[in-house]
């Protein structure tokens, strides 16, 4: 346990945290904080696996999630199924809508892949929001409440630890990318492709694994957030804007390190849920000026500090030892 | 007349109808994407923020419509130069630091430049949505057959006569057979004494310019909020990628095709599934013809 780098101490040490936290702390709001905080690293983490460990940065992530959110959720409102069940055929759909964006990342590259990913999720938005007859339409749905961990029916504190199970899970899927075989032949495949290819590593099955991995990820994330909040909305769930939450933290926090999709979304959740509170009453637009911060942020990090926070706080480690030595 | 004939006639006026609606849209939709493209095939970055800026020009209509009841035609004068201004300060601001940096960087600063300007008109103006109503937008000509309103027509000869002189100004100046030097060998064109930096400076103000006229043209034809340049600029990056990443006469091609996919669509299907047909469109041009229907092959495994 000693030979841990001080990443995964850090990282141990925000899961107790939050693992301990319900026990102490009862107040509604500070739970769904939390909560929302592990949900949107967790989906962050997804994200990461295609975006920083294969380096197939998509803007159209919110396609599975909305796969995810609406398969449980037409499972339950609909069928009078177990979202679990829901769980199931979304991990089932995203695969096989990941491999579909798998195999469009072997042929594009860049800017290229990035719109065709945005323009598949507003496929199914479009699908989503007119096909009035079987998925309500742009009305959305609103997701049944039945007590009980079967119908996810559950109170705050257990959502606290559902969504900490998932953060973990994550958290462990990217920690396997990084010591792994596989997870070295994907940093070759990113880092240079030919190279890779060259070294005998088959890089367009490896990237089409890692997209569809990632795909699924965030299916089970958004049957969760969808069980969670309880209502799903054609126009959130597939938006262009959740495709890019998901970038943002990770990028602000550390593209292809485990660590930092959750440290992006620790900063940037509780500034958004401070700034919601703090502007609500004032001026119904003025709710927009956390994102006017986000894009500048997210314009000064890409500039300034292109590895995140996690390798901010590298290169200042780095620095103090130099400093002690 | 009989009933057979009637029809007959009633089916040519439908055809000219989706004919002139397919033409007076495409001219719009070429101002906004002649723009993007630009950006991309001189500087090699997609402009993310593209949508944004249209939505500024819209909005710079609209308020000199209502506080100084200033025509969006005689507003267009005004906004030529002061979006190109916009685009030099953005690009002094926030393009010229990542120009060279990798592809992931360029998309982020430019996703990060969209939401930022997204939320400010969100914060400043709220989320309303706005018309404006000038005297043309409610005058219809009939021709044929046909009826379209003065304000489309307006904005189609407007936009179709900007996108012309652009690309005269690319194909016959001294400054344009720069910019397209730098868009061939960035290396070969600084060797040869192009400052580079310059014609990147000005391939942004004329893209953002552009895309300002075209913002200013549409408002009296469109709804007005802040989120109003997402479904063009979608549309936007169909064209381009149909037409070829930064190709000019490509972008006026591929404006003409989606606007007829889109007027053809509506007619068949009902307006509600009309943007389907063109997302499927650029789903297939990627995937079978990355290049564009008219670009060379090979272009997007590059990552140009």
């Amino acid at each position: 346990m000693a030979s841990l780098p001080p990443r995964r101490w850090a990282a141990l040490a925000l899961l107790g945290v939050a693992a301990l936290l319900p026990l102490v702390v009862r107040d509604a709001f500070v739970l769904d904080s939390l909560i929302l905080i592990l949900m949107w690293g967790a989906l962050s983490a997804a994200w990461n696996v295609a975006g920083g460990y294969a380096g197939q940065v998509s803007l159209g992530h919110a396609a599975f999630f909305g796969i995810g959110a609406y398969s449980a959720a037409l499972m339950t409102a609909r069928f009078h199924q177990s979202p679990w069940l829901g769980l199931l055929l979304g991990v089932v759909l995203s695969i096989a809508a990941g491999g579909v964006i798998g195999y469009l990342s072997n042929r594009l590259r860049g800017p290229y892949f990035a719109l065709s990913t945005i323009a598949f999720s507003q496929v199914l938005l479009i699908v989503a929001s007119r096909w009035r007859g079987f998925t309500a339409g742009s009305e959305g749905i609103p997701v049944p409440f039945r007590p009980g961990l079967w119908t996810l029916g559950l109170g705050h504190v257990a959502w606290v630890y559902v969504a900490l199970v998932v953060a973990l899970v994550y958290y462990g899927v990217q920690v396997w990318l990084e010591t792994s075989r596989i997870g070295y032949q994907l940093a070759g495949v990113r880092e240079d492709e030919d190279a890779a290819e060259a070294l005998g590593i088959a890089s367009r099955r490896l990237k089409i694994r890692a997209v569809t991995l990632s795909a699924a990820m965030t299916a089970v994330g958004g049957t969760f957030w969808a069980q969670y909040v309880g209502f799903v909305d054609p126009f959130y769930v597939f938006s262009i804007d959740l495709s890019i939450r998901f970038a943002l933290n990770t990028i602000i926090g550390g593209m292809g390190t485990a660590l930092g999709p959750f440290l992006g979304s620790i900063l940037i959740t509780s500034l958004e849920t401070y700034l919601r509170a703090t502007f609500s009453g004032l001026k119904t637009g003025f709710a927009g000026i956390y994102l006017v911060i986000y894009g500048t942020a997210l314009i000064l990090v890409v500039r300034f500090a292109p590895e995140g926070l996690t390798g901010v706080a590298g290169r200042l480690g780095a620095w103090r030892a130099r400093a002690d030595a | 007349m009989d009933p057979a004939r009637r029809l007959g006639r009633a089916q040519i006026d439908v055809f000219a109808q989706l004919g002139v609606s397919t033409v007076l849209l495409g001219g719009i939709y070429a101002l906004i994407a002649v723009g993007l493209t630009l950006i991309f095939g001189i500087m090699r970055v997609v402009n993310f923020a593209h949508g944004e800026f249209l939505m500024l020009g819209m909005y710079t209509a609209f308020w000199a419509y209502s506080l100084w009841s200033l025509d969006p035609y005689f507003v267009l004068f005004i906004s030529i130069p002061l979006f190109f201004g916009l685009g030099v300060l953005t690009y002094v601001l926030v393009m010229r630091g990542v120009i060279h940096a990798s592809h992931n960087v360029q998309i982020f600063t430019t996703v990060g430049l969209s939401i930022a300007l997204q939320n400010v008109a969100l914060v400043v103006w709220t989320g309303d949505f706005r018309t404006l109503r000038p005297w043309h937008a409610s005058v219809v000509i009939r021709v044929f057959g046909t009826a379209f309103n003065l304000s489309q027509v307006v904005a189609f000869v407007i936009a179709v006569a900007l996108t012309l002189a652009l690309f005269a100004f690319m194909k016959w100046t001294h400054t344009g057979r720069v910019m397209r030097a730098t868009a061939q060998d960035h290396d070969a064109a600084t060797l040869m004494g192009i400052d580079t930096d310059r014609v990147y400076r000005l391939t942004f103000a004329i893209g953002i310019a552009c895309v300002g006229a075209a913002g200013v043209l549409v408002s009296p034809l469109y709804a007005v909020y802040p989120t109003a340049g997402l479904q063009f600029v979608l549309l936007a990056y169909v064209v381009v990628v149909l037409g070829g990443l930064g190709d000019m006469v490509g972008a006026m091609l591929g404006s003409l095709i989606v606007a007829a996919v889109e007027v053809l669509g509506s007619y068949v299907f009902g307006v509600a599934w009309k943007e389907v047909f063109y997302f499927v469109l650029f789903i297939a041009v990627l995937v079978f013809r990355p290049a564009g229907l008219f670009g060379q092959r090979g272009a997007e495994t590059l990552g140009v």
